[in-house]
């Protein structure tokens, strides 16, 4: 599965610039600890984190995307960020729990 | 659903609760923004988190929801388990990361939370009249915040502007905090009319020498952040003055200091 | 280039505060890792001369480094935290670095050690190569590096406007606010 896959299933908005990559999993949490220490090279990331903290963090543990989830507003200065390390920053109305149940229904 | 079900599912120790577990819930909510349970959460829900600190649980227990399951195995120590005890609240702890946590709970035909979830809308119309006094110690900091936290409660139970309540909760919890770092004791009297609604702190303590000054920015040697929390001797007057409508000062040294904080709605 | 993937994983990981405190008779600033549940923002001490107030909590976490194919374990407890450098200071020697980088799309992160050990004892080269190891060796993605240098170049960290990769404002009842606010 990949990002471009995901976006087009599940409608999601592509709010930075980047190049489409393989999935690998997903890691579901908004402390920017637990990604640093849990999450892994390939994964999905969901959250409703927006601060541009985020971007470093995605591209340290090398994520696929992050996903920000219940239509959270991004904050520019996040998605300027993005673009400029090629970190996907995709977006969604629906709340966590609900997107876990999309994802796992598509083989995640 | 009941709690038990999901302990069964998630295979999740019991932290506290056990007499409870029998109780039932209507949502499941995962988070670890604990500003996002109490925005959006809804009552009877179990929160899923990663967040194990007391504020977690005392969050889940603002949202009215009736238990917490801390995932990856995360335990929060006895100050949580305590609280919960107090409060009839399930506290259980799960090996699994949030992500496999959801799917085995969704798989079991959990009820789903709806999609669009709206805040209340206040109610305008309505002609309320309250008063209430609270007192805070000086130097209790372990009760620091909680004066600011109730009034915030009360007005959210009444249904004000989700805005207007977060500048009244800004200002209020700086003047409560300059209470706690700067008197000795202080009466609060919250009034809320049709028009506005006002808080009075009215403190015994060493008074501020020149109110002036003291409204000042920049008058503290802390930095303009610190002094938003309440830190440094420029004692956030700024900051209460920039959240509300009206703010008068009355200060005598030695004696104390009435500040009257006014929010038109 | 030949890279070996893996050697290094990540161990003995506990999630805890950063805290950090100031004494503003002194104007000193420390920080250190604390375990404990329910930190409690605003209290105040005296130790000797100082008198110390919790300015900040931070959720963070602190691990070790170990090399799997050895089992030697890199202790990095002296880790406060990693920080994105934002280029704020044109004249910051980081900055200046950062910029070069990024047209790379690589990255310059900032390790910092605990406060004020930090600023006469910071945290060997040889460790930080470790860890910019452990954090390339798991990319699968080969579209850039990490690069981890030490905080020393930066002269006045009150000045510095970085991002600390910790979680502020997780506790708050309040949404966070935009902008984070400034510690030092």
């Amino acid at each position: 599965m990949t990002t471009q896959d995901l976006c087009e299933k599940l409608n999601l908005k592509m709010l930075s610039k980047f190049s489409h990559k393989e999935v690998n999993g997903v890691f579901v949490s908004d402390m920017i600890s637990d990604v640093m220490a849990g999450a892994k090279s390939g994964n999905l990331w969901l959250t409703v984190q927006t601060h541009k903290s985020i971007i470093p963090a995605a591209n340290l543990v090398d994520v696929a995307a992050v996903i920000i989830t219940s239509g959270k507003d991004v904050p520019e200065e996040t998605i300027e960020l993005a673009n400029k390390f090629d970190i996907a920053v995709l977006s969604t109305d629906f709340p966590t729990f609900k997107i876990v149940g999309e994802l796992y229904s598509l083989g995640l | 659903m009941e709690i038990k079900k999901i302990q069964e599912i998630l295979e999740a120790s019991v932290i506290s609760g056990e007499g409870i577990l029998e109780s039932k819930i209507e949502h499941i909510y995962a988070s670890d923004l604990m500003s996002d349970v109490l925005a959006f959460g809804k009552a009877d829900s179990i929160l899923l988190t990663g967040l194990a600190t007391q504020q977690a649980v005392i969050s889940a227990h603002m949202a009215e929801f009736k238990g917490v399951v801390f995932i990856r195995g995360k335990i929060p120590r006895d100050g949580s388990k305590d609280f919960a005890a107090n409060h009839q609240l399930v506290l259980l702890s799960t090996n699994f990361d949030m992500y496999d946590a959801c799917i085995k709970l969704e798989n079991s035909k959990t009820e789903k939370p709806s999609p669009s979830q709206k805040l209340i809308e206040p109610k305008k119309s309505e002609e309320i009249l309250l008063s209430q006094d609270f007192k805070i110690d000086g130097s209790d900091f372990t009760s620091a915040g909680s004066v600011s936290t109730e009034i915030k409660s009360i007005l959210k139970k009444i249904g004000f502007d989700p805005k207007l309540i977060r500048r009244i909760a800004i200002s209020t919890y700086e003047a409560e905090m300059n209470v706690v770092m700067h008197a000795d004791n202080a009466t609060v009297t919250l009034s809320v009319t049709p028009q506005y609604i006002q808080v009075i702190f009215e403190d015994y303590g060493k008074g501020i020498p020149d109110v002036e000054k003291a409204l000042q920015e920049g008058f503290t040697t802390a930095t303009d952040e610190m002094r938003a929390m309440g830190f440094g001797s420029g004692m956030g007057l700024p900051n209460i003055k920039r959240n509300s409508d009206e703010l008068e000062i009355e200060s005598e040294v030695g004696k104390g200091t009435k500040l009257q904080i006014k929010f038109l709605i | 280039m030949s890279e070996i993937k893996n050697v290094w994983e990540m161990t003995n990981i506990q999630f805890g505060f950063i805290v950090y405190e100031k004494c503003y008779q002194t104007n000193e600033m420390r920080t250190y890792f604390s375990l404990e549940d329910n930190p409690i923002l605003g209290d105040r001490y005296r130790e000797g001369k100082r008198h110390w107030t919790r300015v900040e909590n931070a959720q963070s976490f602190r691990f070790d480094l170990k090399n799997i194919n050895t089992g030697e374990v890199v202790k990095f407890d002296d880790l406060m935290g990693l920080m994105f450098c934002s280029g704020c200071l044109p004249d910051c020697e980081l900055a200046v670095l950062q910029k070069k980088y990024e047209a790379e799309r690589s990255m310059l992160i900032v390790a910092f050690g605990f406060f004020p050990q930090a600023l006469t004892d910071p945290i060997p080269k040889s460790k930080l190569d470790i860890l910019s190891d452990y954090f390339n060796q798991r990319r699968n993605h080969n579209r850039s590096k990490i690069i981890v240098a030490s905080s020393t170049p930066i002269e006045d960290i009150s000045r510095c406007r970085g991002d600390f990769l910790h979680d502020v404002d997780m506790l708050s009842q309040e949404p966070p606010p935009k902008e984070r606010k400034q510690i030092f």
